[in-house]
């Protein structure tokens, strides 16, 4: 048996259906119970007087880096079957910079905005009409972006792949840094840097 | 709670580590029950028809390319695939002379969200097994005799050479008569190339 499951047929498309919402489940459990639902404890990481959001984040994505270079390793699971995105550079990186203005400006992303509406948080639900309105004015628009949209296409690439190194030094190099990362952002909290 | 702080990260420092020392062997994963195939008649068929909709790639070497290939096909590499324009609604087919590269090949596609991407089951082996110069067996069964017939028709499209009332012995094996894995697939391909070659095919 090879995960992951949708792909490999142990679960068929109504199965992964029914796993999906259990997922987002569990996501915005434990969003909400690490704090993420609250619009000024994550702007409080712009101004570094809490780095939570930091460290839920770094946390979830060495965890699930690790465990899916084990599981690929030990022929649990089949990374190659695992949609990657395709990467376009340049407006990714704009798409990045508008993001990161809305999460500044709004005090939430996309999922923790749900997490904010679910707890009753009117912000949560301001910025998911906000969210909701860009989609729509982004459809809209699309064919005054279309080309900008589809420029410097670079294929389903990894970091690894471009620096040239192994994905198991990858795995390395990226929990090394979290971990120093880690042990920065107490020490930033507490006031020592 | 700070002390399990520090011993998960000694943890997944421990483990990251090795993933480095570990990485560069090959993981274990043989080719999975779901892969999507197309049967050599099946895509001849849709090839004749012209259908424009199916794209083939060959990811074999540029060789191997030369001597023969699928008509249609194009000479691919997998990080040209990785590039390569896929409009919705077509069929991608890949074959190679090996399942490993040839399913390393689908998985790039399927990777990119491309669902309907087939592989064609022991590639080229199989296109002139069954395409090219089909062979039926003087004690063959009604099936066969009905499957020669279509690739008969098929065959002299491509300008093959089917041929019928061969002995049982002549007739390729594969996994489509239920002979199981073809073993040493690579040069059964390489042989049947030259054989079709040497008859100027």
């Amino acid at each position: 048996m090879t995960a992951p499951f949708t792909e490999t047929g142990v679960l068929g498309p109504a199965g992964g259906l029914l796993v999906a919402p259990l997922i987002g489940f569990f996501f915005g459990w434990f969003l909400e119970r690490g704090g993420l639902g609250y619009a000024p404890k994550l702007a409080a990481q712009f101004y570094l007087t809490d780095l939570t959001v930091f460290k839920v984040m770094f946390t979830a994505l060495v965890t699930a880096m690790i465990g899916a270079f084990w599981l690929d390793r030990i022929g649990f699971l089949d990374l190659r079957l695992v949609y990657m995105p395709e990467t376009f550079a340049a407006p990714q990186a704009a798409g990045g910079v508008l993001f990161g203005a809305g999460f500044l400006f709004g005090g939430l992303c996309p999922g923790t905005s749900c997490v904010a509406a679910a707890t009753g948080r009117l912000d949560g639900l301001g910025v998911i009409a906000g969210m909701l309105a860009g989609v729509a004015a982004f459809n809209g628009a699309f064919p005054l972006v279309a080309d900008f949209y589809a420029s410097t296409p670079m294929g389903a690439v990894t970091i690894t792949e471009l620096a040239g190194v192994s994905r198991g030094a990858g795995v390395a190099i990226v929990t090394l840094a979290a971990i120093a990362g880690f042990a920065l952002a107490t020490r930033i909290e507490r006031g020592r840097v | 709670m700070r002390g399990l702080h520090s011993a998960l990260a000694v943890v997944a420092g421990l483990l990251s580590v090795a993933a480095a020392a570990w990485d560069g062997r090959a993981p274990g994963v043989a080719v999975p029950a779901s892969v999507d195939y197309i049967a050599a008649p099946d895509l001849a068929e849709r090839i004749l028809r012209g259908d424009p909709a199916v794209r083939v790639w060959d990811v074999r070497s540029s060789e191997e390319f030369e001597q023969m290939h699928v008509p249609t096909a194009r000479l691919m590499t997998l990080a040209a695939l990785a590039d390569e324009p896929l409009p919705a609604g077509v069929t991608a087919v890949v074959y190679a002379n090996d399942d490993r590269r040839a399913f390393e090949a689908w998985a790039l596609v399927r990777r990119r969200g491309h669902r309907d991407v087939r592989l064609l089951r022991q590639g080229l082996y199989e296109w002139i097994g069954r395409v090219l110069e089909p062979r039926l067996a003087a004690d063959a069964t009604p099936a066969e005799r009905t499957e020669f017939e279509r690739a008969a028709s098929l065959s002299r499209f491509f300008g093959g050479v089917p041929r019928a009332n061969v002995e049982r012995r002549e007739v390729p094996v594969g996994y489509w008569n239920g002979e199981g894995a073809q073993a040493g697939l690579a040069e059964a391909t390489r042989n049947a190339v030259a054989g079709v070659r040497r008859r100027g095919c």
